[in-house]
């Protein structure tokens, strides 16, 4: 085996062992990346699953793609949800009944955070699709705004305006005084 | 600017909110722009809420068997891909024309010379732990140490069965005293066994008071422990193998020694399938 060859092998299996290593912490936020475009938990517990999977089959390509491991997860995660989406043949918005409402209050209070919910999963509806992600990523995913900007190959200072672009306007259809 | 300034604001308490601080607290560092800040944390707040929720830990542990299954798998193949890459070049090809009789005969005898390759599998009814044992450890911001294999040696037979780990590079700084770090699981026949080797292909240390990498040695390349014990079919088995680092007087050189006293195998009851 040459040097070349060798050194192959040790970077992937370092890249292995950072995959691996990886799981504990991006597995639920990978999860509820998905589910924020798929709207079914079960789905999305299993997509993230098969982005570890996948990861693992390609971590060759990993190391031409310059950008941070968990970075690339997502990327990994928004290409297998995108086919998800286009099996289903429709993208779904998160059912309001699946939503997890915190605690049983009385019938009045939980039609107030029915509506409550409605309002917000409306007003994400009305982001463009980059903000979406954007907003995705930085809320669910908890990624940096310079690990976005790796994935969406934009500069850090475009994505923080997207985001505060995307933030105010959640705000403005959201509308409500607290 | 003044813009700019607040997304780069805005940026950090989003990070900040994600790891855990309060809303209050960013605002509070922030008082010429909380106004401002306030209802878009707030949305921040309200979307995340609306979308939350906690993947279930049986899925989750479900897809990180199938996880780690698959890695072991890759980790079996990954020296029989290689060795197929190398021999489908020309010049490997010549060589290989000229040594072919010697390589029949090796063939012959290998599996005589050659240990067993364990699989590892999540179910296995044996662990192989690391951990550190601090003598010198203080001095190092890191010690990477990577460990290529891994070999079991019978009581009695000697034979030699080896596996090669899962997690392949430990730091041992983060191992210290009753720290550990398993770095494979799997099924070992059940027996009497006598020795451990670790054969150790990389050392990397960094030093924590200069940042400087330095020199930690291990002459022979492997790590030995002369130690008896058992390993059965129905319990676990979990064997933690102590490393240690230990300063050459003040040479600024560092030896990596087994810790034979801190070593040992353990056993409990296998987890219900």
């Amino acid at each position: 085996m040459n040097i070349g060859n060798r050194e192959n092998i040790s970077t992937i299996n370092e890249y292995e062992t950072q995959l691996s290593g990886l799981y504990e912490e991006y597995y639920d936020k990978i999860a509820r990346y998905v589910y924020v475009h798929i709207g079914n938990k079960e789905e999305a517990e299993d997509i993230a699953g098969e982005v570890f999977l996948k990861a693992l089959k390609s971590l060759k390509s990993y190391r031409e793609q310059g950008v941070p491991m968990q970075g690339w997860l997502f990327r990994i995660a928004h290409n297998l949800t995108v086919d998800y989406l286009r099996k289903m043949g429709k993208r779904r918005t998160v059912p309001i009944d699946s939503v997890a409402l915190p605690g049983n209050d009385n019938p009045a209070d939980t039609a107030e955070k029915n509506i409550e919910f409605e309002r917000v999963i409306e007003a994400m509806k009305q982001l463009t699709t980059e903000q979406r992600e954007v907003i995705n990523l930085r809320f669910f995913g908890e990624l940096t705004s310079k690990e976005v900007s790796s994935i969406l190959g934009k500069s850090d200072g475009a994505v923080r305006e997207m985001q505060r672009a995307a933030i105010e306007k959640l705000r403005g259809i959201m509308g409500v005084e607290r | 600017m003044m813009a700019e300034d607040f997304d780069r604001i805005l940026d950090e308490c989003i990070d900040r909110i994600n790891r855990g601080d309060n809303l209050v607290d960013c605002l509070s560092d922030y008082p010429a722009y909380s106004e401002k800040l306030k209802p878009l944390l707030q949305s921040m707040h309200d979307v995340q809420k609306t979308y939350t929720f906690t993947p279930s830990a049986d899925t989750k542990r479900a897809t990180r068997q199938k996880f780690h299954a698959a890695l072991g798998k890759r980790r079996q193949m990954t020296p029989v891909l290689s060795f197929f890459k190398v021999i489908s070049r020309p010049a490997v090809w010549a060589t290989v024309a000229v040594l072919v009789l010697a390589i029949v005969g090796t063939l012959v005898i290998r599996p005589l010379l050659n240990p067993p390759t364990l699989i590892p599998s999540p179910e296995g009814n044996f662990a192989f732990l690391i951990s550190d044992e601090p003598n010198d450890i203080g001095d190092f911001e890191s010690l990477n140490v990577t460990i290529s294999r891994v070999e079991l040696q019978a009581a009695g037979s000697g034979k030699r069965l080896e596996f090669t780990p899962e997690i392949k590079t430990v730091d041992l700084t983060q191992l210290q005293g009753e720290q550990s770090q398993e770095i494979w699981r799997g099924n070992v026949p059940a027996g009497q066994y006598s020795h451990v080797y670790i054969y150790v292909s990389e050392v990397k240390g960094r030093l924590e008071l200069t940042g400087q990498t330095v020199d930690v040695k291990l002459p022979s390349g492997k790590l030995h422990i002369s130690m008896p014990f058992e390993v059965t079919a129905d319990t676990v088995t979990s064997f933690t193998f102590d490393i240690t680092v230990v300063a050459k007087g003040n040479t600024g050189e560092y030896n990596l020694k087994p810790q034979i006293g801190e070593s040992g195998a353990q056993q409990e009851q296998k987890p219900l399938e």
